[in-house]
């Protein structure tokens, strides 16, 4: 197991890297930045995404699919910082966090209603909603919170 | 975890089924503002973020009201 320090590490250079342009890195990525050979990159990127953090990898591949708040494949969240979007959230939840990353900067949410299909935008801005369209948006979620971990990309 | 433009349409989602899952933007605001979500970017999430776990749980019991559905556990 890799000690929390390299944990940390490598934590905060995957977020920050798809902070910065919008991607994840590869585990190759990940060892370089660690200084380490590539297939320790890839060993301790895997022992991050298995520690329970809201994260995942393409099925079957070393590929970072996931990485809260971020998602690395493209959903129906889109992201947009000072008219630049290049982001995707990973779920509807967790737009609302994407801010966090982006503190005194206003991060624009867009995504389809799943009823209607009728768009659905949100400002937000340290953690305050600037602006909401329409007024009375809701979240759902089907699942209860103890059941969210086994199916994370689901939930 | 998605996002509806009401109640409404989210009840009449194809996907609905709970009516407990549903959550007002300004709950999830709350939910998802806590320092777990807020401090992904402090160098030293991982080794610190069961720290926060009291918090987030404490804010998910208030805002939900300590409803089963909500439990953590």
């Amino acid at each position: 197991m890799a000690d929390s320090s390299l944990m940390d590490q490598t934590f905060h250079y995957v977020l920050s890297t798809m902070v910065e342009r919008g991607f994840a890195p590869h585990y190759t990525e990940v060892a370089r930045a660690l200084s380490v050979p590539p297939e320790e990159g890839k060993k301790v990127l895997h022992e991050l995404m298995g520690t329970g953090i809201p994260c995942w990898f393409h099925p079957g591949t070393d590929f970072i699919a996931s990485f809260a708040p971020l998602n690395n494949l493209p959903t129906q969240y889109r992201i947009t910082v000072e008219g630049r979007q290049k982001w995707f959230a990973q779920c509807g939840f967790e737009a609302l966090a994407v801010c966090w990353l982006f503190p005194g900067r206003t991060v624009t949410v867009e995504a389809p209603c799943l009823d209607c299909g009728e768009l659905i935008r949100l400002d937000v801005r340290d953690g305050v909603v600037e602006k909401a369209e329409p007024e009375g948006i809701f979240g759902y979620i089907d699942i209860p919170r103890k059941d969210w971990r086994k199916n994370l990309p689901y939930s | 975890m998605n996002l509806f433009r009401s109640e409404e349409h989210a009840r009449n989602w194809a996907g609905f089924g709970d009516p407990q899952g549903l959550l007002p933007l300004d709950w999830v605001r709350r939910l998802w503002g806590v320092a777990w979500y807020r401090e992904r970017l402090n160098g030293h999430f991982v080794s610190g973020m069961m720290d926060f776990v009291p918090e987030r749980n404490a804010v998910l019991k208030a805002v939900t009201q300590d409803r089963p559905f909500w439990r953590p556990a």
